[in-house]
């Protein structure tokens, strides 16, 4: 299990917003909404593209190019044409410091 | 040659002017450095939406990190594979993308063959180097990639055999990295007419674990009636970041046998092109793709029929394992007049774990009319039942799943006819196989 990383400051994520972050040689998304912070991988486990320019409703981030949607809080692939999960990861604000610790594969 | 250890990593316009101030290099090749430069300042990198690079992420990738401009720093200490009981015709060492070690044998030097570092002999052989150099094969403005490498591209190899010239032992040329530096290696084989030779060429990193950065050149220019066996193996450190434009031109009656193995990289996005440009010109292609961990490897080929009469046969066969993943995305364009052509393209993957992922986009564009052009592709599980019928027999799971997979790729090592490479392909993916339940 990796340790817990700064990536951010609270104040520097728009709210409700979501924010592209390179954590230990990986990229994930980081979302805030309101005091509640998410982060899962920035993969959309269809076609292995981007998901964090996606539109955001509620709990669902949709992958831009086909639609597929995950929930922020689990990762689970929620409608097709994803069918695997996309890796999430825990988050914790200590102070004005959003850290993230990073799940296994 | 003069190399100054405080040209700095950043890519500024003064930077290359430090980098080109540093080079002992003729005018028209100032010229061509220039030229590319000014096209890299222009462009961006690739963007992610465009369907080329639509499944490769570069954002982690940052040209910065690493020395693209060459340091004097030392070279890499490695050990190659292909030249393993080989009696060479020559070979070319460049390191960190400084040549380091050029040996031709005498017979060969006096039937006028050409041989060594590109970079210094582009001085003494204008007349055979500089009307072929990223003219006639590759693209130096395709894309940002292309224009870096064209612009700062250092060392180097390059073979010429001259007209009816047969060279019946293989010229080995290496290409090696240490930890953290960068490679822009250019390779440029010219074979003239009737002229036959067989190049093996090995990139390699000092540790399996290193990192780095190659964004390379390969242009194989075969005349008319030369037959020219290439083979690369690419075994960088699994932190180095490979960008390639490989390219070659085979004119009538040609042949040109081109065998790819890809082990090693962290992200590995390959171009490559075959002009089959004269009657009855002939390329055989076989790629072996074996990847592991996270690696990413991406292959775009295309076999591009110019004129009547050609055949290409193009045959990748990946195997991936962990949560790796490979693309490969071929194309057979055959141009209008290129009546009865024969092209074929195949892609075979091997998923070994289910966390592995291979997609695999054949396609046909044919503007003539009287062709055969045939494409397949295949992607699969190791059967549990082979698996099974293995250990009834005596084996354990792990022996028997390499027997599968060296089974798998059993139908390219039948193509290759070079011993050395068939071992050293052999045995590099039977270390790397693990057990999966």
């Amino acid at each position: 299990m990796s340790e817990f990383v700064k990536v951010a400051q609270v104040d520097d994520l728009p709210d409700p917003g979501k924010v592209i972050l390179p954590v230990d040689d990986r990229l994930v998304v980081l979302i805030r909404q309101g005091q509640e912070f998410y982060c899962i991988d920035d993969v959309c486990t269809h076609d292995g593209g981007t998901l964090g320019d996606g539109e955001l409703v509620d709990c669902q981030l949709s992958c831009p190019r086909h639609g597929a949607k995950f929930d922020i809080r689990t990762g689970e692939a929620l409608t097709m044409p994803a069918t695997e999960n996309t890796l999430a990861h825990e988050v914790k604000v200590d102070g004005t410091d959003v850290l993230v610790r990073l799940s296994e594969d | 040659m003069n190399v100054d250890t405080t040209v700095p990593m950043e890519l500024s316009a003064e930077a290359f002017d430090a980098f080109l101030a540093n080079r002992d290099n003729p005018g028209w090749l100032q010229d061509l450095r220039r030229e590319a430069w000014a096209a890299y300042e222009q462009m961006a990198w690739p963007a992610r939406n465009s369907e080329e690079w639509s499944r490769t992420d570069i954002r982690l990738f940052d040209v910065e990190k690493y020395p693209v401009m060459p340091s004097a720093a030392a070279a890499a200490s490695v050990e190659p594979q292909l030249n393993q009981g080989v009696e060479l015709a020559g070979q070319s060492i460049s390191s960190n993308g400084i040549s380091s070690l050029v040996e031709l044998k005498e017979k060969w030097q006096q039937q006028g063959v050409v041989f060594g570092s590109l970079e210094k002999l582009a001085a003494d052989h204008a007349e055979l180097i500089q009307a072929h150099l990223m003219t006639r094969a590759m693209d130096k403005q395709y894309d940002r990639f292309a224009a870096l490498h064209a612009a700062c591209w250092s060392g180097g190899h390059f073979v010429y055999i001259p007209r009816g010239v047969v060279v019946d032992e293989p010229f080995h040329l290496v290409s090696s990295l240490s930890d953290g530096q960068a490679d822009l290696g250019h390779t440029l084989c010219i074979l003239e007419e009737g002229a036959e030779a067989t190049v093996l060429t090995e990139t390699v990193s000092e540790q399996v674990t290193d990192t780095g950065m190659h964004c390379g050149g390969v242009e194989l220019l075969v005349a008319p009636g030369a037959h020219l066996r290439y083979v690369n193996l690419q075994n960088w450190g699994t932190g180095v970041w490979h960008f390639a434009h490989h390219h070659a031109v085979v004119e009538q009656d040609a042949t040109l046998q081109w065998t790819v193995a890809s082990m090693g990289s962290r992200l590995a996005k390959v171009n490559q092109h075959v002009a089959l440009a004269g009657k009855g010109a002939r390329a055989q292609v076989n790629g072996v793709l074996f990847t592991e961990e996270k690696q990413h490897m991406s292959y775009h080929t295309l076999q591009h029929h110019c004129a009547p009469y050609g055949q290409s046969d193009f045959l990748y066969k990946a195997a991936l394992q962990d949560r790796s993943r490979t693309v490969w995305r071929g194309m057979i364009k055959v141009e209008e007049g290129a009546q009865q052509t024969d092209g074929y393209q195949r892609n075979d993957n091997l998923l070994l774990s289910d966390g592995a992922r291979a997609d695999s986009i054949p396609g046909l564009e044919i503007e003539a009319d009287d062709v055969r052009c045939t494409h397949g592709s295949t992607t699969g599980r190791v059967d549990e039942e082979l698996l099974f019928y293995a250990q009834c027999r005596g084996f354990t799971r792990t022996e028997a799943m390499r027997a599968i997979v060296t089974g798998f790729f059993q139908q390219i090592f039948d193509r290759v006819t070079i011993e050395s490479v068939r071992n050293a392909l052999g045995d590099a993916i039977a270390q790397r196989v693990r057990n999966y339940s």
